[in-house]
């Protein structure tokens, strides 16, 4: 899978390509370039799960009829 | 002549014929009790009444003792007993000999009832169970806007893998309940949410009893999005808590069914890093013993510094592999688990607890670049096609070449090439 990829994916999808490329990585038929390459491509994919995980801001909402159909909007909890 | 008799005569009478009358005897009176007064004896003295009438009512200590609950002001009840007349005071009453909650029977029979003909359609195979994503980004829950529910559902899921909470507010008991109960259900699947959460805290069978409705076992049954259901305390078990995919006993066990825990996450990331930490040494011990072998036929006293570099280069990466690794030992233990909510104006945001123990995998990973080994001046030579260049006989006047260094590479052409030794 090429780099530019990276930003679409979710959280499931880097998790699980990360762990194919570990996998590569220890199979130990790596050549030092290829072994970079798959290096610098977990490296990517571990930022990205970084990313995911250490996103603060998550949003609750509730979702409310109305009549032109369904909106949502930002739930407070007292 | 009209006869003449006391008034403890005429009570008695009275008494006799209500005694000796089947209409008033042996029966079920149904209604609602008010004015209960327990007595030190263990008797209870109430009035029973409905709409458009009263009577006094009395419930001996022996009679109690029958009964599974405790009787209370407001309660609809079914009273069993006679109508007797208290003598000295001329006042008739419902001696009741046995109670129960009106509605409690037939509500119990109905919901055997119900569970009978589910079950036989098959709505409780676990073959019918759809399997909970494992990192939803959108969880949608179906509660009441004011409970305690959503609010343990979004303080427990501050600790847990980052998903948007999306609320639709529903009545979750009383008339209606069942009904609002379904339009969120089908609501959250036309908006498209990974896992929903349906759920109201503890209360009694009658407060419960919308998640054992038909309607609510058919619009689980029929959602495309698995559900979790939570409802009421752990010992309540509605149809709801059969039909859905998944059954939890609270609303915070909910919020941890549908999200991973981080910390486990994480655990699963280093263990990640860790194997890829040895594959990693594992190339970089390969390209040691080849530079060791290449320079020992140009200049065995260089190649032997050059070992002796790399050598030392290694170790130190292996310490700061093994602090990197300490350092998230000790941040795990210390890290504080913040999930409170802050509240601007914006609306209500979560701010959950940054991740350390990642930032020591980056560094870890950086620490083990095998690409770090050239900041000692060495290059690492690619041909055309990007594999390594390791002989020199593979090269000739006019191949490509490229020579990656510390900060970038370079291509280059060959001009001449010279194969020592044999």
């Amino acid at each position: 899978m090429a780099n530019e990829d990276t930003e679409s994916m979710t959280f499931e999808e880097s998790l699980k390509t990360l762990e194919q490329l570990v996998k590569e990585l220890e199979s130990g038929n790596l050549d030092l370039d290829k072994g970079l390459e798959v290096y610098e491509r977990a490296t990517v994919l571990r930022d990205r799960c970084k990313k995911i995980l250490d996103e603060a801001d998550r949003r609750v909402q509730k979702l409310i009829e109305t009549s032109e159909g369904t909106k949502k909007e930002d739930l407070v909890i007292d | 002549m009209a006869e003449t008799i006391t008034v403890t005569q005429l009570n008695t009478r009275v008494r006799s014929i209500l005694n000796g009358n089947t209409a008033v005897s042996d029966l079920w009176v149904t209604g609602e009790i008010s004015n209960l007064k327990k007595y030190a004896s263990g008797h209870y003295y109430f009035t029973l009444k409905d709409n458009g009438s009263e009577i006094r009512g009395v419930l001996f200590k022996n009679s109690r003792g029958r009964m599974d609950f405790e009787p209370m002001d407001s309660m609809k009840v079914a009273a069993f007993g006679n109508v007797d007349l208290y003598v000295e005071r001329g006042s008739y009453q419902f001696v009741v000999a046995n109670m129960r909650k009106s509605g409690v029977g037939e509500l119990y029979l109905a919901l055997e009832e119900l569970k009978k003909k589910l079950k036989a359609e098959g709505l409780f195979e676990s073959s019918c169970k759809r399997p909970l994503p494992q990192y939803p980004l959108v969880i949608g829950v179906v509660t009441s806007p004011t409970g305690a529910v959503i609010h343990d559902i979004i303080t427990t899921s501050g600790r847990r893998f980052p998903a948007d909470i999306l609320l639709v507010p529903a009545q979750v008991q009383g008339d209606g309940a069942a009904e609002s109960i379904v339009a969120g259900i089908e609501s959250l699947n036309r908006h498209g949410v990974d896992v929903i959460i349906i759920g109201r805290g503890g209360g009694s069978i009658e407060d419960l009893w919308a998640f054992n409705e038909e309607i609510v076992a058919r619009a689980i049954a029929a959602s495309k999005i698995p559900i979790i259901s939570a409802v009421g305390h752990e010992t309540d078990n509605t149809i709801s808590d059969m039909v859905a995919d998944a059954r939890a006993p609270t609303p915070t066990a909910a919020a941890e069914m549908a999200l991973r825990d981080r910390k486990e996450i994480n655990k699963q990331l280093d263990v990640d890093a860790a194997r890829m930490r040895r594959s990693l040494s594992a190339i970089v011990d390969r390209m040691k013993g080849r530079y060791a072998s290449v320079d020992s036929k140009i200049a065995p006293r260089r190649a032997q510094d050059r070992v002796s570099m790399l050598s030392m280069r290694i170790d130190d990466l292996s310490n700061r592999m093994d602090s990197g690794l300490k350092e998230i030992s000790r941040s795990r233990t210390d890290r504080l688990i913040r999930a409170s909510y802050g509240i601007n104006h914006g609306g209500a945001r979560l701010i959950g607890d940054r991740n350390r123990a990642i930032t020591g995998f980056s560094e870890r990973l950086n620490a083990l670049n095998p690409l770090n080994v050239l900041d000692r001046g060495y290059c690492f030579v690619a041909d055309g096609e990007g594999r390594a260049v390791t002989s020199a006989a593979s090269l000739g006047p006019g191949s490509i070449i490229a020579i990656r260094m510390r900060d970038g590479r370079a291509d280059a052409e060959i001009k001449k090439v010279e194969i020592h030794g044999e």
